[in-house]
């Protein structure tokens, strides 16, 4: 009965902390959003906190008739599926083997070590520019998905999920003669839900998020996926070089209710899909009742 | 045996990225398309003419014959790559149907009146992402027939022998309206495209600008019963009274006398005009009356200048926080009400002073003209912006002179006889939108607008506005809207009204008020490694200095490191560039 | 040599199958432009092609930059956030998944989960603003607060003596629902068996997080560690690069924001990819270290 107690105290305080801290992250995307649905003269001013003043919808009017926005979410739709798709394939196809002993798979440590130096090293943008133009892949969207088609850092995570799988079960696989693409299949993917909803996740929201590479890549804008669009119109100017041309472009793209509402709306889709990922973070599995 | 594995792994690798390399070396040396056919090189030719200028080699083309705006018989096909800024996506592609960059009246007249067909290769937002994309596409090869790049690439094309020599095609082809506007600000406007005496490269002819100007809330001081300035001092007592007497009627004590940033220097909010009131010329390179140039914040009126601002910081005239706030951040402050000096460039009314009108109409921002501290008129400093980048053809390029001829073209549609300045450059009926972006060079006068003024002054002496043409024209439009309620056009007659900064600007232009940085030069090779470095020193320490943090006779100290840490060594160059380029 | 046991490759073919498809993509996008590497010992000039006419500086390029004044500097800077960005950045999402891990409400937690991944998703671009508004000493958030509690106002982004903890702390704030995720999908991974013995035993909720929860995700915490090992000179360009003036640049200038501002004026590629090669082998130095530790001290191979 004590014990109850105690227990009640601590879920409420753990509760309110918690609730706090989420409250300090959200608060910024409010912020956003309010800027967003605030008049553009007095957002222009930098008063607008949580919540708009001079409410007004033209910002989102004007961002809907963007045919450069909608076109690069599409682009960027198209990304992530593609992209996701690949990222956990590869993921999966690649930590299996590693996550095999050596006695079972004798060029592991090569393998390892191969992927893992990639994690380390990196070229530059030059050279992977070159490559990337050289593989005709420009302009297309391969080029944004293939150079990141293997994410080592999910292969790591998955690998080690994989490892602390029980072999009871993977040995019973085996005699019931399964190989190795079945037992794959049947048993490591599914007892590794939460391993795989979290890598796919981070292959989502890498690929929503990138931008630097779909303004390498693409040299027709028609082709940008939606951060990179959203980079063009966002950053800002650095006014020690400002140019009179320049300064008269700042009177429209500096319109704080516009970017806000790209900025919004370009975060908007990503974070609807995560809670549908959160239901297979769902505590001990199927662990629970192998393991004695 | 992990042993023997590791270093078995290690020779694959290496082996593997040895031939990689080897292969990728190769394919990248291979050529790439070139779409000019030789065949065209014929069809340069100009109506005068019989010597039918083959081409190939471009120097045999007989002087004389040359016509500044030669058709070309068989259609021209050039390559490009251009950047798009944000005004035209979002503002001049929408409001003009049917037109986009690759589809517009500019490329239409290109073709109709020159027969040169212009493709894009790529386009790409204005800004870093031109930059890295220039970048990559210069290492990749694949140059365009015609670039438009920065004055560092210009020196290393020019000294790889990738880029034409266009000295000659200058001299013969460019139309005299053009000689005109690149002459306008002195010899260094073309000569910064040289490199070792030749023409490698065309900038843009406005590159000093036309103007610092001094930008004051005037209903601030009509409340306050303050004259307008005449001299520095005044200026320094109009921003104490600004932080001090609660100009803005709300009891509150939340308002400063000069904006300033902490990129300390720029067209708008920048410090340039307030140094300028010492007969200091900060960040620029200037010419110490010797004939030796020698860079400007090391010399002891800078000082002054400092003083005075650490004097403002310590009694509340400046923002406590300029020191973190980039353009941008201040620009809200003014738009806010809070600041009521700004020093800048003559459009400052288009951004950021309106954004202020739209918040309170009552805010009445004037133009003045720069004022000194002991009497001798203040000079407005001009420093040579180099990033509007240098147009070059590619070595090899069947028709350099197409260049000029697309130059030509360009300032004769817009102000020439033949022109048609409503419809190439800011047509009313798509709401005045400057449809001059959709062409890909865009050479401009230095002092059009200043002229522009000057037009609209004299229609207003005789009330002739009914002969105004072209761009008074079209300015003159704006001012009338809002005169009828267009609150949009507020910055128009802000600039060229009857109360106009231009007022000022034609003074400056007429006394020749203005100091241009004498350096036009690309950057020389210490510049390349010491100018980020030497920037960050002059930067943080004049920061510092302002802020109090820091004695100010620091500055002493400052001007020793900057010539220790490379400055001299950059002095040295500069002055060479500069005895080669009288 | 390794035995070419003829039976053993067959038994194995599958796997090696299973990994090829992989194992090609990392050859060709990620080793096959790694031969650009070389431009990190050349004076690069875009101009003149990437194999092309360009001159061999030996190690000028690193010679360059270890010269410049300051240079020691920014690199204690970069070192200095880059670990305690490191340090922050396991201890928050751990102890964050630990609490997140005891709710009971479902909702609740799943909001709470979505919420702190949010910031992720805002670019420091957007950030930085917000934040010189929050953090601004005449009339931002936090100064009020702290002045209601009577401590003076600081100046977080002007002070060199704040800058570096408010960039940790910002950055940490940003990053750590990401890390969360990871830590929160291991704690599903651990028994509840093993919960329910100890609560029979008496063991409270402090002494099974400390003998059961840490444990169970023992070997995710290793992992991460030293992965972020790898990042120990990549202190944030991004965010410090948006944050930053000169007024900080003593604490606050790192090795990416100092190459950036070398390159902004020549595009120096050579002294950017010699930087660049210079962090990926210190990177590899800790990395493998600490996966020799973790394997001959804890039997554990971290990949």
């Amino acid at each position: 009965m004590r014990i109850k107690k105690k227990l009640d105290w601590f879920i409420v305080i753990n509760n309110i902390f918690l609730i706090l801290v989420a409250a300090v992250c959200v608060l910024p995307m409010i912020h956003i959003l309010a800027i967003s649905l605030s008049s553009s003269a007095i957002a222009a001013t930098g008063t607008v906190t949580f919540w708009p003043k001079e409410f007004s919808l033209t910002s989102y009017e004007f961002v809907a008739q963007r045919k450069a926005f909608w076109d690069s979410m599409i682009v960027s739709l198209q990304r992530i599926a593609l992209g996701g798709a690949i990222n956990v394939l590869l993921a999966t196809t690649i930590a299996y083997p590693l996550s095999k002993e050596k006695n079972e798979f004798s060029f592991r440590t090569f393998y390892a070590w191969t992927f893992f130096i990639t994690m380390i090293f990196g070229a530059g943008l030059i050279p992977t520019y070159m490559l990337v133009k050289e593989l005709g892949l420009i302009d297309t969207i391969w080029a944004l998905i293939l150079p990141g088609a293997v994410p080592v850092f999910s292969v790591i995570i998955l690998l080690n999920f994989f490892r602390i799988t029980p072999k009871e079960l993977s040995e019973s696989a085996f005699m019931d003669g399964a190989g190795h693409w079945r037992t794959l299949w049947s048993i490591y993917i599914p007892i590794s839900m939460p391993a795989i909803a979290t890598i796919l996740l981070f292959s989502l929201v890498g690929h929503w998020n990138s931008w630097f590479d779909g303004l390498i890549y693409m040299n027709n804008p028609g082709n940008y996926p939606l951060q990179s669009y959203i980079q063009t119109v966002v950053v800002q100017k650095n006014f020690a070089t400002l140019t009179p041309e320049e300064a008269k472009v700042m009177a429209q793209i500096s319109d704080k209710t516009l970017k806000s509402a790209q900025i919004f709306l370009g975060a908007l889709p990503i974070i609807c899909v995560y809670p549908f990922l959160q239901k297979y973070f769902v505590k001990g599995m199927v662990l629970g009742s192998v393991k004695g | 045996m992990k042993k023997k594995k590791y270093s078995k792994a290690i020779l694959l690798l290496i082996s593997l990225m040895v031939t990689t390399g080897a292969l990728a070396a190769c394919s990248s040396n291979s050529n790439e398309k070139q779409n000019n056919t030789p065949t065209q090189t014929n069809a340069n030719n100009n109506n005068s003419s019989n010597n039918g200028s083959n081409s190939n080699n471009s120097n045999d083309a007989a002087i004389g014959d040359a016509d500044p705006f030669g058709k070309y018989e068989t259609p021209l096909t050039i390559h490009f790559t251009r950047d798009v800024d944000n005004d035209t996506q979002d503002n001049i592609i929408p409001k003009t149907p049917g037109e986009s960059i690759e589809d517009n009246r500019w490329l239409k007249a290109f073709s109709e009146k020159l027969g040169i067909n212009v493709v894009y290769d790529w386009t790409v937002s204005t800004g870093d992402a031109y930059t890295q994309k220039m970048n990559v596409t210069l290492t990749s090869g694949d140059l365009p027939d015609m670039l438009r790049v920065s004055p560092a690439q210009l020196k290393q094309l020019a000294e790889a022998d990738l880029i034409e020599d266009l000295t000659p095609y200058w001299e013969q082809y460019a139309s005299d309206d053009l000689k005109e506007l690149y002459a306008e600000q002195g010899t260094a406007v073309l000569n910064s495209g040289t490199v070792n005496g030749k023409i490698m490269g065309i900038g843009k002819a406005d590159v000093y600008g036309d103007g610092v100007y001094l930008w004051i809330r005037k209903d601030w001081l009509d409340k306050l019963s303050i004259p307008e300035p005449t001299s520095l001092q005044d200026v320094l007592k109009i921003s104490e009274a600004f932080t001090t007497q609660d100009p803005d009627g709300n009891n509150v004590n939340d308002t400063y006398g000069l904006a300033l940033t902490k990129d300390l220097y720029g067209g708008a909010m920048g410090l340039e005009g307030f140094f300028a009131g010492y007969h200091a010329y900060p960040n620029m390179w200037i010419d110490d009356g010797a004939g030796n140039l020698v860079w400007g914040s090391t010399l002891p009126e800078v000082k002054e200048g400092l003083k005075a601002l650490s004097e403002m910081y310590a009694s509340g005239q400046l923002d406590k926080e300029f020191g973190v706030k980039d353009g941008g951040k201040v620009a809200e402050s003014i738009a806010a009400g809070k600041i009521g000096i700004d020093y800048g460039a003559q459009w400052n009314p288009m951004y950021p002073l309106i954004s202020n009108y739209q918040n309170d109409p009552d805010a009445n921002w004037v133009g003045y003209a720069l004022v000194s501290v002991d009497g001798k008129p203040a000079l407005s400093p001009q420093k040579f912006q180099s990033d509007g980048g240098y147009w070059v053809v590619r070595k090899g390029y069947s028709n350099p002179e197409a260049l000029i001829k697309m130059f030509n073209l360009h300032v004769e549609l817009n102000w020439g006889e033949s022109g048609d300045f409503d419809y190439y450059y800011m047509p009313e009926a798509n709401g005045s939108v400057g449809v001059w972006k959709y062409s890909p060079v865009q050479p401009a006068s230095a002092f059009k607008n200043i002229r522009a003024f000057q037009e609209i002054e004299e229609a207003r002496k005789n009330n002739s506005f009914d002969s105004l043409t072209g761009e008074a024209l079209a300015i003159y439009r704006n001012i009338t809207a809002f005169e009828n309620g267009d609150t949009s056009q507020w910055g128009w007659p802000k600039i060229y009204g009857a109360e106009g900064v231009y007022r000022h600007g034609v003074n400056y232009m007429n006394d020749n008020l203005f100091m241009y940085e004498a350096f036009a030069g690309s950057p020389t090779e210490t510049m390349a490694e010491r100018k980020s470095t030497l920037e960050a020193l002059e930067k943080e320490t004049f920061v510092k200095i302002i802020m109090g943090a820091v004695p100010l006779d620091d500055f002493d100290k400052f001007v020793d490191d900057w010539y220790k840490v490379g400055g001299s060594d950059i002095t040295k160059e500069v002055n060479e560039w500069y005895a080669s380029n009288k | 040599m390794i035995e070419l046991n003829i039976k053993k490759l067959k038994k194995e073919l599958p796997l090696n199958l299973m990994i090829l498809p992989g194992f090609i993509f990392i050859l060709i996008f990620s080793y096959v432009p790694m031969a650009g590497i070389i431009i990190a010992f050349q004076k690069f000039i875009p101009a003149k092609r990437l194999f092309g006419d360009q001159k061999w500086i030996g190690f000028d390029n690193f010679k360059y930059v270890m010269s410049l004044p300051n240079f020691d500097n920014i690199l204690w800077n970069t070192f200095y956030i880059a670990s305690m960005k490191v340090i922050l950045g396991l201890v928050v999402p751990i102890t964050i998944a630990l609490l997140l891990n005891e709710m009971k409400h479902i909702l609740l937690k799943r909001s709470i989960q979505t919420a702190i991944y949010l910031p992720h998703f805002l670019s420091w671009v957007v950030l930085g603003g917000i934040f010189i508004d929050m953090l601004s000493p005449t009339d931002g958030l936090i100064n009020t607060f702290l002045n209601k509690l009577g401590l003076e106002s600081i100046f977080f982004l002007g002070d060199n003596k704040w800058f570096p903890y408010t960039m940790i702390i910002t950055d940490t704030w940003k990053e750590f629902g990401y890390g969360t995720i990871i830590y929160l999908a291991a704690l599903t991974g651990i028994n509840p068996n093993l919960y329910e013995a100890a609560q029979i035993d008496g063991a409270n909720r402090w002494k099974q997080t400390i003998h059961i929860s840490i444990p169970g995700i023992r070997m995710v915490i290793v992992l991460l560690m030293v992965l972020s090992l790898g990042n120990l000179l990549n202190a944030g360009f991004d965010q410090i690069f948006n944050m930053y003036s000169p007024m900080v640049y003593e604490s606050g200038d790192i090795l990416d924001t100092f190459v950036y501002r070398i390159g902004l004026l020549d595009a120096q590629f050579g002294v950017a990819t010699a930087v660049g090669l210079f962090k990926s082998v210190i990177a590899l130095i800790l990395v493998s270290s600490s996966y020799y530790f973790a394997y001959r001290f804890a039997d554990y191979r971290i990949f």
